[in-house]
């Protein structure tokens, strides 16, 4: 299929995707990706994520509606799962609390009454990890936020210029963020 | 549309008719600006009206309109050309198709071109190394290269004289193609490669002689040698020049293959397959269709959906393990194909357990979710060959430790800021 390409799974920690509110989106192709630019630059579509399953609760009124709080050193990421993510909700129906998981999915955004963006996952997938999974994905994704950290100082791409522009990034403050996480493995 | 008017205009002057000019723009107006035609359809469609209006036979205009005007080969460069040439007949070649004629090869002093005579031509026989006017043929493209078509419309006329076919006489084998790095390949040229047999793929398919897989340090590449190239077998592990080889793009994938104008020679040296050996380190996000308990088709291998196999049809499949997967390392995805062996030893599952599990539960799916369940979301390195988009893998690990130097190194970077 020529143009067609996977998007990758970004590594963002939970306080990151919190703080995004910057949706973008081709809107001369109705199937166009949406994607969310964080404070660090990452323009996420599909992400992935390990962290520990600490609430979930069936929401749904009519089907069964699920929704998993993961949370990893910095805060907590919500995953919804309902009858279009079978087996995502199924894993959420079924697992016992806590738990380390592994999830890959996809970003979405909502916008409440007063402005304000929530941001939340939609599971492709829920795997349940061992706790070195969980310590290797904090790696990677601090890895990672402290490449996309440098990429905005310097404002070496297209993304790291936009994310600056638009939250005007304190990296200190994210610097300190990937400083917790990398100390939650020690 | 002035321009266009005009030229008709032109056009009847020759004939010795004069059309008034407003006559012509008005109609060209009416179907250009109130029907909305395209000015060149709009063009014919004045034009035709005025041939008949003055009652001139459309043949004989359009015939004087193509009156041999001379092309050289290698001016020939736009689809759909008519073109007349003087041409020689270099090579006539076995024609592959009921509704051909004659298909081969033309020359004169600037090059050399393919041509094709339909049946339905109804021309005179060519003969190779005579020389022709050829009247009236189309210029076609076929992979980016020019051929001409001899059709109805075509005539041929042998001439006394000896067309010069560029550089003297033309021998295929004395034109050899360019030696090309695998990597370099792409579809639509003639190639001379050296590689190393990496894999022989069993194919019982009567027109293949042999397929499977060649690299060189640069890449690996499908090969297919047709049976109709009546060239020798080679071997695995062997390494040879495969000269004047065909490389073609199918399905995005670019493949090479052996014909009748292609030679093997078999070389002394063993080429290293090299850097074809890629290293990803990832996460499982994902394991793809087609992946666990397959069938597979016992003439070909090939897998079978729905119990097909796309080139043998309904047969009785072979069971095999397998995985598609997808690894991610966070910028970039790598597909995967990993086979029965290292698929048993990964997920702890050997075939005939996973047939029976498949059995129990009357679904071959079961196998795939456990796969899932195993395998996803979790860290491994894979090596292997690289083949269009998947690392065929020969070995998977999956990650066992933490990194604790660079846990290191990042701290003493974000204390000192």
């Amino acid at each position: 299929m020529p143009g067609f390409f996977r998007e990758a799974a970004r590594r963002i920690f939970a306080q990151e995707l919190k703080d995004s509110n910057l949706t973008s989106r081709d809107e001369s192709d109705q199937y166009a990706p949406q994607y969310l630019l964080t404070p660090t630059g990452a323009k996420v579509n599909r992400i992935f994520l390990v962290g520990t399953l600490i609430e979930k609760e069936d929401i749904g009124t009519d089907s069964e509606y699920w929704r998993g709080r993961v949370s990893d050193p910095t805060g907590s990421f919500l995953v919804y799962a309902g009858q279009y993510q079978p087996e995502a909700a199924q894993f959420l129906a079924e697992c016992e609390l806590p738990a380390f998981v592994a999830v890959v999915g996809k970003t979405s955004t909502y916008t409440t009454d007063d402005g304000n963006v929530l941001t939340s996952i939609r599971p492709e997938s829920i795997q349940q990890v061992d706790e070195l999974t969980r310590n290797l994905w904090v790696l990677d994704t601090a890895k990672q936020t402290l490449e996309r950290i440098r990429a905005v100082e310097a404002e070496i791409d297209q993304n790291s210029k936009l994310a600056k522009e638009h939250y005007l990034t304190d990296t200190g403050h994210y610097r300190s963020i990937v400083k917790k996480a990398l100390e939650s493995l020690k | 549309m002035k321009q266009t008017a005009e030229s008709i205009r032109d056009r009847f002057l020759k004939l010795g008719i004069d059309v008034p000019v407003e006559d012509i723009e008005s109609r060209l107006d009416e179907l250009i600006t109130k029907f909305k035609v395209p000015s060149n359809e709009a063009q014919r469609s004045v034009t035709n009206y005025f041939l008949k209006k003055y009652s001139i036979p459309k043949n004989e205009f359009y015939v004087r309109q193509a009156e041999p005007q001379l092309t050289k080969i290698v001016d020939i460069s736009e689809n759909g050309q008519w073109a007349n040439l003087k041409a020689k007949v270099v090579q006539l070649w076995e024609n592959t198709h009921e509704s051909i004629s004659q298909v081969g090869l033309l020359g004169d002093e600037t090059g050399i071109i393919k041509f094709t005579e339909w049946k339905n031509a109804e021309l005179p026989e060519l003969e190779q190394g005579e020389s022709y006017l050829f009247r009236s043929v189309v210029v076609g493209e076929y992979n980016g290269r020019f051929q001409v078509q001899l059709n109805k419309n075509s005539s041929v006329e042998k001439l006394d004289e000896v067309i010069g076919v560029g550089g003297g006489d033309f021998v295929p084998a004395a034109r050899e193609s360019e030696l090309r790095n695998i990597s370099d390949l792409v579809g639509g040229q003639w190639a001379t490669v050296k590689g190393k047999v990496v894999q022989l793929w069993e194919n019982s398919h009567e027109s293949i002689e042999q397929a499977g897989l060649l690299g060189d340090q640069t890449g690996v590449i499908k090969f297919t040698n047709w049976a109709s190239s009546e060239l020798q077998d080679m071997e695995e592990g062997k390494s040879y020049i495969l000269k004047n080889v065909v490389v073609n793009e199918w399905g995005g994938k670019t493949q090479i293959q052996l014909n009748r104008s292609s030679s093997i020679e078999e070389l002394d040296e063993d080429i290293e397959v090299g850097s074809a050996t890629s290293t990803y380190l990832g996460a499982m996000v994902d394991i793809q269709t087609g992946s666990g308990l397959i069938k597979r088709c016992p003439e070909c291998k090939r897998a079978l959906v729905k119990g097909a196999c796309p080139e043998h049809g309904k047969v009785k499949g072979e069971y095999d393990l397998r995985i598609k997967a997808v690894l991610d390392s966070g910028t970039s995805t790598q597909d995967a194909l990993i086979n029965r062996e290292l698929t048993e030893k990964l997920a702890g599952l050997s075939l005939d357990t996973a047939i029976a599990m498949a059995a129990d539960a009357l679904d071959p799916g079961v196998v795939m979710d456990k796969l899932k369940t195993e395998l996803v979301g979790r860290y491994y390195t894979v090596t292997g060959h690289k083949l269009d988009r998947y690392i065929l893998v020969d070995s998977i690990t999956p990650r066992t430790s933490l990194d604790r130097e660079m846990i290191d190194e990042m701290l003493v970077e974000l204390e000192v800021q």
